[in-house]
């Protein structure tokens, strides 16, 4: 999907990764390569489902988070998303001109705070009877302000955006997997093109929210094999291939109607492109059996015996899960421990992402 | 390398002024403002008591959903684009669509699935959610659900994106759009933005910022104005690599972040200063003659817009007409850019500019040349969309009428 051969190569200056394995993306791959994360209890969701496993981000420092006012506002994507803006911007040292950089983020709907809510809905219950009066009243004076905010997909970038000063060409796409893909992919053509000098790419997003992981569980996910994860994953990407970690050879994204009308063969092409090799890793996102078995088949058919599955220690954090998958990719290549990496990632959009990163020659 | 031009072929909508975009022109151009107070639930002591709601439109399921596809259908009828099978596999939808909020109907449910007593009891609320998750489709209620809905109507088995972008996501997905044509993604894509948000949790979350106008009345540039009014509606445009019919042409677009504030602009108007002159850069032109402001009506977003306008153009902007729909239709949200594409259109295709409806008194810190009363006429060959969101993400379009 990218004229490359009309643009000048893309590499990937630095990068992050919030997670459950920490605040650090270096290591990332190699923790899951030796299968060092484990799954744990979400906090999140034991007030209200109980005991439900999944790969939760550990308590953010203070040294790296958000002060205390921001950190009221955000909502807790946003949060993970400005942390993860602070490491990369740390990670590349770009400190100048911010108002250039371009930021492309995959974004999800899981964002307003159950707390918030509470207090709201509290507020607007007189005599065991909720009221659209008492709402309009009291239940608004309850809540944070900037409620709204946090239920606003866009926030998740904006917010971020704002503490560090990022100002250039930007979008946010509301993904569950596929979005996110087609957040780097626009990355990508405005960095190949010269449109803009630097740009930053990924998602931010949590399957631990009370309402999300409801909705996971009634759409027939978690019968599945979904294992709810967050996070947050960006790719610093420039033109320039000095000091740079690898380079993005690859970066495209097909729809759920495309996927259903010819996986097999799509996933064919794809690896009859990308012609792996014994130094080469093969590493996928997906977000439970089917689509595990779809593109563990895909492996197979293609002579690649052996696959990372990120999901396995990260869960699949939405919005997040392909950028994840992409910096432990990074990960491996920057360690030597790949040649190229190959990320595919199958969210429960339907859509499959495709992203290669190659060690620089 | 030479990226391919992008032609407007069809637009359509669905706005309170009218069931079609067809509909909508003579009103808009008379300066009727549809804006009139919410009667659909109790707002007595919202912040803000009116609305521009859409009262004829029957329809079952997702309001958003039937909203755009009344729109897409009238802009892919109106493009006529003929396809063989070949073709067909280069179509792209690209939707500007907020949520991530639930329904009013399922927070209300969610407080009975809690208790509905004094006590938020999380544990009941977690045992009742997926109760009331049976009855609330999530694939329904999610911003991907129009894309997806549209993408298998129109048999789309290109990107299928969803811009989630608050009040610049439908101009930022028309944008994308205009990209993937340009790069040979898709040959055509049906893109533009929808907003339904006459809804008490979002008169209420808007209300609480502030942001809404207490008087209950949206005079974008007007001296009058404290605030915007929401209203809804689907606004759909159907874009082409082929020129064929097309009499406009979406030459550039540019986009920024202000990384200012949540809730103010830039006092600067830097932000949208640069998706202006980025968009200008990629048509090649430096002026236009009209501008399809973003003019909320509240009282900053105005007048930073028209600092910013004046700081582009200098003296040329005198030599254009400025206006903005939201006096006439409300604030969209999500669906505000692509409306405001649809009437740069109008302006382009037929030299008729639709006025700044409830501006009668024009604020001197908004200083422009503003469309007063009634629509005007005159030959229109460039034109200026502009959507500046909440949290500071801008986008602005340049129009051109085709050589």
């Amino acid at each position: 999907m990218c004229p490359s051969n009309q643009y000048q190569k893309v590499y990937v200056q630095g990068a992050a990764a919030i997670s459950a394995f920490g605040m650090d993306w270096r290591g990332l791959g190699a923790a899951i390569t030796a299968n060092k994360i484990t799954l744990s209890p979400a906090r999140q969701l034991a007030d209200s489902h109980g005991s439900v496993f999944g790969s939760e981000v550990a308590a953010i420092p203070a040294a790296i988070d958000v002060d205390a006012r921001a950190c009221k506002l955000m909502s807790y994507p946003a949060r993970l998303n400005a942390v993860a803006l602070r490491q990369v911007l740390y990670d590349t040292g770009w400190e100048s001109a911010r108002d250039e950089i371009a930021f492309y983020l995959g974004v999800g709907a899981s964002g307003g705070s159950v707390a918030e809510l509470t207090e709201m809905l509290r507020a607007s219950i007189v005599d065991q009877t909720f009221t659209l009066d008492r709402f309009g009243t009291a239940g608004l004076a309850a809540c944070n302000p900037l409620f709204a905010f946090q239920l606003m997909n866009n926030f998740t970038l904006c917010h971020g955006a704002i503490v560090h000063g990022i100002g250039g060409p930007n979008s946010a796409f509301y993904s569950r997997g596929n979005g996110t893909v087609a957040a780097l992919s626009e990355a990508m053509h405005v960095v190949a093109s010269g449109e803009c000098g630097r740009a930053l790419a990924g998602g931010a997003d949590s399957a631990l929210h009370p309402v999300t992981w409801a909705q996971l569980c009634r759409d027939g996910y978690v019968d599945q094999g979904f294992i709810p994860g967050e996070g947050a994953g960006l790719l610093a990407l420039s033109r320039e291939s000095t000091h740079a970690l690898a380079e993005l050879s690859r970066c495209e994204f097909h729809s759920a109607i495309t996927l259903r009308a010819g996986a097999a063969r799509l996933l064919s092409d794809i690896f009859q492109d990308f012609k792996p090799n014994v130094d080469d890793r093969v590493l996928f996102s997906a977000w439970g059996e089917p689509s595990r078995e779809m593109l563990l088949h895909a492996c197979n058919e293609s002579g690649v015996s052996t696959v990372i599955d990120i999901a396995a220690c990260l869960g699949d954090a939405l919005a997040a899960a392909p950028a994840l998958a992409w910096v432990a990719a990074l990960d491996l290549v920057v360690t030597g421990n790949a040649s190229r990496a190959l990320v595919l990632n199958a969210g429960i959009d339907g859509g499959l992402g495709c992203v290669v990163l190659r060690r620089v020659v | 390398m030479s990226a391919r031009p992008v032609f407007v072929h069809g637009v359509g909508a669905v706005t309170a002024l009218g069931l079609s975009w067809r509909e909508s022109i003579a009103p808009l151009a008379a300066g009727a403002s549809a804006i009139v107070p919410v009667t659909e639930f109790d707002v007595a002591h919202f912040p803000c008591t009116v609305a521009a709601p859409i009262r004829d439109f029957k329809h079952q399921g997702d309001r958003r959903i039937a909203l755009a596809c009344a729109a897409s259908e009238e802009a892919w009828t109106a493009a006529a684009i003929a396809f063989d099978d070949s073709q067909q596999k280069k179509i792209g939808i690209f939707m500007g669509a907020e949520s991530g909020r639930a329904p009013f109907a399922t927070v209300h449910a969610l407080t009975r699935a809690a208790g509905g007593k004094a006590a938020f009891d999380h544990a009941k609320f977690g045992k009742q959610a997926r109760v009331l998750a049976e009855h609330c489709d999530a694939s329904q209620t999610s911003p991907a659900a129009v894309t997806s809905l549209l993408a298998k109507r129109y048999g789309a088995t290109g990107p299928a994106v969803t811009i989630s972008l608050a009040c610049s996501s439908g101009a930022s997905a028309v944008a994308e759009a205009a990209r993937s044509i340009r790069l040979g993604i898709c040959d055509v894509a049906l893109c533009g933005g929808v907003g339904a948000d006459v809804d008490p949790l979002m008169l209420a979350g808007f209300g609480r910022i502030g942001a809404l106008s207490g008087r209950g009345i949206s005079c974008p540039f007007d001296a009058r104005r404290d605030g915007f009014v929401v209203g809804e509606g689907a606004a759909m445009i159907v874009l082409s690599a082929d020129r064929g019919t097309a009499v406009v042409e979406l030459a550039g677009e540019g986009r920024s972040l202000d990384a200012y504030n949540l809730t103010a602009p830039d006092p600067d108007g830097d932000g949208a200063t640069r998706a202006m002159r980025a968009a200008l850069v990629a048509a090649k032109i430096d002026a236009v003659d009209y501008v399809q402001a973003h003019g909320t009506s509240t009282p900053l977003n105005d007048a930073v817009e028209a600092m910013a306008l004046r700081r582009v153009f200098g003296t040329h902007l005198y030599k254009s007409h400025v206006s903005s729909v939201k006096g006439a239709l409300g604030h969209w949200i999500a669906g505000a850019g692509a409306l405001g594409l649809l009437c740069a259109h109008e302006a382009l295709m037929t030299g008729t500019l639709f006025p700044t409806a409830n501006l009668t008194n024009p604020d001197r810190d908004c200083d422009l040349p503003h469309v007063l009363g009634g629509a005007i006429k005159k030959t229109v060959n460039t034109a200026l969309v502009n959507a500046f969101a909440f949290g500071g993400a801008n986008c602005s379009l340049v129009l051109r009428r085709c050589a």
